[in-house]
């Protein structure tokens, strides 16, 4: 069987990320300079970084598909949150997981309260409980509307997470000084982060979709028959 | 505008008399609130890790808690009989209705914190001398935002099967900002000595307006489901 112009298209564009994937991973580790005092370790921030802010990304979208899911009512715009959200959640984690391992190394402990830390913890915290909350609703129109809310207030909820965490003690570095080959390497990480964050988003989607239509077809085939009264005109 | 404050005062002063009435929710939840405090002291007295301040993390847990078992008896009351939709049919504004639970949440939070305060207070050794009125000015603002988004969610929540542990899930990292900020003011206040500024519990304040402007938007909307 011929695969349709759109799965070849899908798959394309699986096979550039991939590829740009090992094109900025190779520019990593044989062109971009070491940094003078974290040494090796310091290369985890090129990942670190485009990570953290496709993670505000994804939860901008979780906020547009709620925000459109209360105005509209529609179970699209919570295919399209619910995505977004599973993808955020993901980002967050990644972002935690390389910021412990280079923090282990700058700072010797994996884990410290500083306010970034808290900050993407909390951030992490906010979007896991999206997910989590999800199955536990079971009509669908129910868990779109609890679901929409909590991802309007989520989102409101990240200044106010960032300006609280300000409150704290900070050792998270302020400022980063990179040289133009470590610029670069900076900005060509965000091409592959990019696509596979919108990759993932967009795929996650569509298994919403099918699942959605597929759930539809099994209500509909065993919805009660409709009674209609004896010699009625119904 | 008088109209509206009088049907707030008339559902809140309801609320408050079936909770005199069926005293089912502010003993019940005080002496949860007290049980949490009492287990975690037994785990952290003073000396083993925890000192004065420790009170203050320890305080926010028993609210968190104690919190969400008010505004689900709250709510509750309201699905008995379809009470809801008696209340959504007569001609008040769903805003009134909102600030209306708002209140009759707040006012039994605050009946729990008079008990769980003081035993927290006691237990861990924590000196208020420094200033009592910053302490309980700092508590107070942060239970107001606290309490808006946990009227809005039980509202959400009420008519689900889990009500009790989804409520939890949902407004527990929804609050956390408000936990962050308030110990953090509390620990410059009586570690480091500084004056609770305007600053400080302006940030509070933010918060909370922020979270009730949110909430009544919302309300509005969730409410006709």
């Amino acid at each position: 069987m011929n695969p349709s112009p759109t799965t070849t298209i899908v798959r394309l564009y699986w096979i550039a990320t991939l590829l740009l994937f090992a094109g900025v991973l190779g520019m990593l580790v044989f062109w971009t300079p070491r940094e003078a005092t974290m040494g090796d370790v310091q290369k985890i921030f090129y990942i670190h970084l485009p990570a953290a802010i496709h993670t505000f990304v994804a939860c901008f979208v979780v906020f547009i598909g709620s925000v459109m899911y209360l105005l509209q009512r529609r179970l699209w715009w919570d295919d399209v949150a619910s995505a977004a959200a599973k993808v955020s959640v993901l980002l967050a984690s990644l972002v935690l997981i390389t910021g412990m391992i280079w923090g282990r190394s700058a700072w010797g402990q994996w884990w410290t309260w500083s306010p970034r830390l808290t900050f993407s913890l909390i951030l992490w915290l906010l979007y896991v409980v999206y997910l989590v909350i999800r199955p536990s609703i079971e009509s669908s129109q129910k868990r779109a509307l609890i679901s929409a809310v909590y991802g309007v207030i989520a989102f409101l909820d990240v200044p106010l997470v960032y300006l609280s965490t300000k409150l704290l003690p900070d050792i998270h570095p302020k400022e980063i000084v990179l040289t133009a080959r470590m610029g670069t390497t900076l900005l060509a990480w965000f091409v592959p982060m990019t696509m596979f964050a919108a990759g993932l988003i967009m795929l996650s989607f569509r298994i919403n979709r099918l699942r959605r239509t597929a759930l539809e077809e099994v209500e509909t085939e065993f919805e009660e028959p409709r009674l209609v009264p004896a010699g009625g005109n119904a | 505008m008088t109209r509206t404050v009088r049907h707030i005062a008339m559902l809140t002063a309801k609320d408050l008399r079936i909770e005199a009435r069926g005293r089912q929710t502010v003993g019940l939840v005080a002496v949860l609130a007290v049980l949490i405090v009492v287990v975690l002291g037994i785990g952290l007295s003073p000396g083993r890790g925890a000192d004065g301040l420790s009170a203050t993390a320890i305080l926010w847990v028993a609210y968190l808690f104690g919190g969400v078992l008010v505004f689900e008896r709250t709510m509750a009351v309201e699905r008995h009989d379809d009470a809801l939709a008696g209340l959504l049919l007569a001609p008040v504004d769903r805003g009134a209705i909102f600030a209306s639970k708002l209140l009759a949440n707040l006012l039994l939070m605050f009946a729990i914190a008079l008990v769980v305060t003081p035993v927290a207070v006691v237990f861990f050794h924590f000196d208020l001398s420094a200033a009592p009125g910053g302490f309980a000015a700092v508590m107070l603002v942060s239970m107001v935002g606290y309490a808006a988004i946990g009227t809005l969610f039980a509202a959400l929540t009420s008519s689900t099967r889990l009500a009790g542990g989804l409520l939890a899930m949902l407004v527990f990292p929804v609050a956390l900002p408000l936990v962050v900020a308030s110990t953090r003011l509390l620990h410059a206040v009586f570690e480091q000595g500084e004056a609770l500024g305007g600053a400080g519990l302006a940030i509070l304040v933010a918060f909370d307006l922020i979270f009730l402007v949110v909430s009544w938007l919302v309300f509005e909307m969730v409410l006709e489901d």
